[in-house]
């Protein structure tokens, strides 16, 4: 008994700041989701787009800038990078996943340029967790309390969006692109804003990690994508995706679950270096289940990524 | 008013596999006209309906709709001028979406798309309204998602769709080929009757002799990317299947003999 107690309690008590990193990471969940199911264009961009924002915003805070200033500029380099991926694609007809390779790669020495070294303290300098007027600085409940307010706010702005005549239109482009050309939407406009904003969702995502945990590193996105992917499978699989509100729901409560059961696994002992090997292995499961209810064979030869 | 002025072209220029695919092809629709093509497979149908609609850019010649030349016009601006009803009923609609929402995609062809609600009550009323005429029941499932209709429930969809907002020219691309013979009479009459309802300008490939007899006020034959034979007026009345027939079969030896 004594074990379980203790797992539990060493769960329980990091249960705060896990709820505060995953409302925080939510955003890049947002950012894998948009593209992968409302436009059809499975999209690797968050793994430079993360550390751009971080780098960004955190050498606007060394110099001084105000702390939404930071998250502004972040959001505003996220959403190019996601444009020149979406352009790369569309242009050059190279597949999404390889244009996503292209831009994330050429981002990491981008985000080494924008910093000028691999690492960057902030710590210390005003963050908009200090908005909070009753909790202590640096308290997670600050955290939760603003990041919580973000998500809000953007989940329901984009359920609005989703639901407008423009925003119907953006999703036509992911359900049948020709369909949506021949009703006289611009599928390339729609492509470019809808990765765009999906990137700068993932570079906000990265800026208010950095003002979260003090310091902007080159390497924080490494992994960020197959964790948020399996945020998002376990979302989808919780809420669900048939409907608009559902699927915008989904990488915010996948976030949520996904980032406790990290904590639970390492809180009952699991060695952090085999989180990737889980990780990857459940995001494999999950993306095979349908193939495997449908039938003992093997999945059919041509299999659409959006099952 | 549709007019293609001399169209052409080729395929894999250069290369063993050239194809010509148009081959000057000229013709002239009146507005109000319904006009049948028909044509053996390789004829040139589908190329000359994707030259009309934009999905394929000619090397040489003119498109002019309604007297304005879109020859060079992408196909998203080209559709606030032209409808289309595709062969494959999925292709003609976002699956993953509702009946509803394709609608509304549907009836924004040709107008600013705004930040404003998409689908209020009365859109909603009003595509209940037009749904109906079908006679399918699809104005009860508004909100079901279209991938769980039937191929034939899809391609009546596609047709309302299409022949919604009056567009300056309708392209039917063997619109009931796919459906079965029950459906595809359904969705040809609906066809029939909104074309001659609202005057439409259209074109239809078929590949059904009766269709292209019954049906229509002018019939074009394209072979090798030109036009074969019209038949238009007092003469169309006239013609039967075994008239259209003869003349594939004309064609059909000379091809033999070539070969």
């Amino acid at each position: 008994m004594g074990f379980v107690e203790d797992v539990l309690s060493s769960f329980i008590s990091i249960m705060p700041v896990t709820l505060a990193q995953s409302l925080i990471l939510a955003f890049v969940v947002l950012g894998i989701m948009i593209p992968f199911r409302m436009l059809n264009f499975p999209d690797l961009t968050s793994e430079g787009a993360f550390p751009l924002g971080g780098c960004v915003c955190g050498v606007l805070l060394a110099a001084g800038a105000a702390p939404l200033t930071g998250i502004l500029i972040a959001f505003v380099a996220g959403f190019a990078a996601g444009c020149c991926t979406a352009f790369i694609h569309l242009r050059f007809r190279i597949h999404t996943l390889l244009a996503g390779i292209l831009m994330m790669t050429m981002l990491y020495s981008i985000n080494l340029r924008i910093m000028g070294k691999s690492n960057l303290s902030v710590f210390g300098s005003p963050t908009v967790f200090d908005w909070v007027p009753f909790a202590r600085p640096g308290f997670p409940a600050s955290k939760i309390a603003i990041a919580g307010l973000l998500a809000l706010v953007v989940f329901v702005l984009l359920y609005m969006f989703f639901r407008t005549e423009k925003g119907t239109a953006v999703r036509a482009v992911g359900a049948n692109p020709d369909m949506a050309e021949a009703q006289g939407i611009n599928v390339w406009a729609a492509t470019i804003g809808g990765v765009g904003l999906a990137s700068a969702f993932s570079a906000s995502s990265g800026a208010l990690m950095v003002q979260s945990q003090g310091f902007a590193d080159v390497n924080m996105g490494l992994g960020i994508l197959i964790n948020g992917l399996a945020a998002l499978m376990i979302g989808e699989a919780v809420v669900g995706k048939q409907t608009v509100w559902r699927q915008l729901l989904a990488p915010f409560a996948g976030a949520i679950i996904y980032y406790q059961l990290v904590s639970f696994c390492l809180a009952a002992g699991m060695p952090p270096p085999d989180l990737k090997l889980a990780t990857g292995l459940f995001v494999l499961a999950m993306l095979a289940l349908p193939s495997l209810k449908r039938s003992r064979g093997p999945a059919p030869a041509r299999e659409a990524i959006r099952e | 008013m549709l007019e293609i002025r001399s169209a052409r072209k080729v395929f894999y220029k250069g290369q063993a596999d050239e194809k010509v695919a148009l081959d000057g092809l000229g013709l002239s629709l009146a507005t109000g006209e319904f006009g049948i093509v028909i044509g053996s497979n390789g004829a040139g149908k589908s190329s000359m309906l994707n030259a009309i609609s934009g999905a394929l850019i000619l090397d040489s010649g003119k498109i002019l709709i309604n007297g304005a030349d879109v020859t060079n016009m992408p196909v998203h601006k080209r559709a606030a001028r032209l409808a289309r009803v595709f062969q494959d009923p999925m292709r003609g609609t976002a699956a993953s979406m509702t009946v509803a929402e394709n609608m509304l995609l549907a009836d924004l062809r040709g107008h600013k798309r705004t930040l404003r609600q998409g689908l209020n009550a009365t859109r909603l009323a009003s595509y209940k309204q037009r749904l109906s005429i079908l006679g399918l029941g699809l104005e009860n499932r508004l909100d079901t998602r279209v991938d769980l209709l039937s191929g034939g429930q899809r391609q009546s969809l596609s047709l309302i769709m299409a022949v919604g907002g009056s567009p300056d020219l309708l392209l039917l691309d063997e619109h009931t080929a796919a459906l079965d013979p029950r459906t595809a009479e359904i969705v040809m009459q609906a066809t029939v009757r909104a074309v001659n309802a609202l005057k439409l300008t259209t074109l239809m490939v078929t590949h059904n002799m009766q269709h292209a007899v019954d049906y229509g006020s002018r019939v074009i034959m394209l072979d090798a990317g030109r036009v074969l034979l019209e038949v238009a007026g007092e003469e169309k009345a006239r013609v039967t299947v075994i008239d259209l027939i003869g003349h594939f079969s004309v064609k059909t030896d000379r091809m033999l003999l070539a070969s």
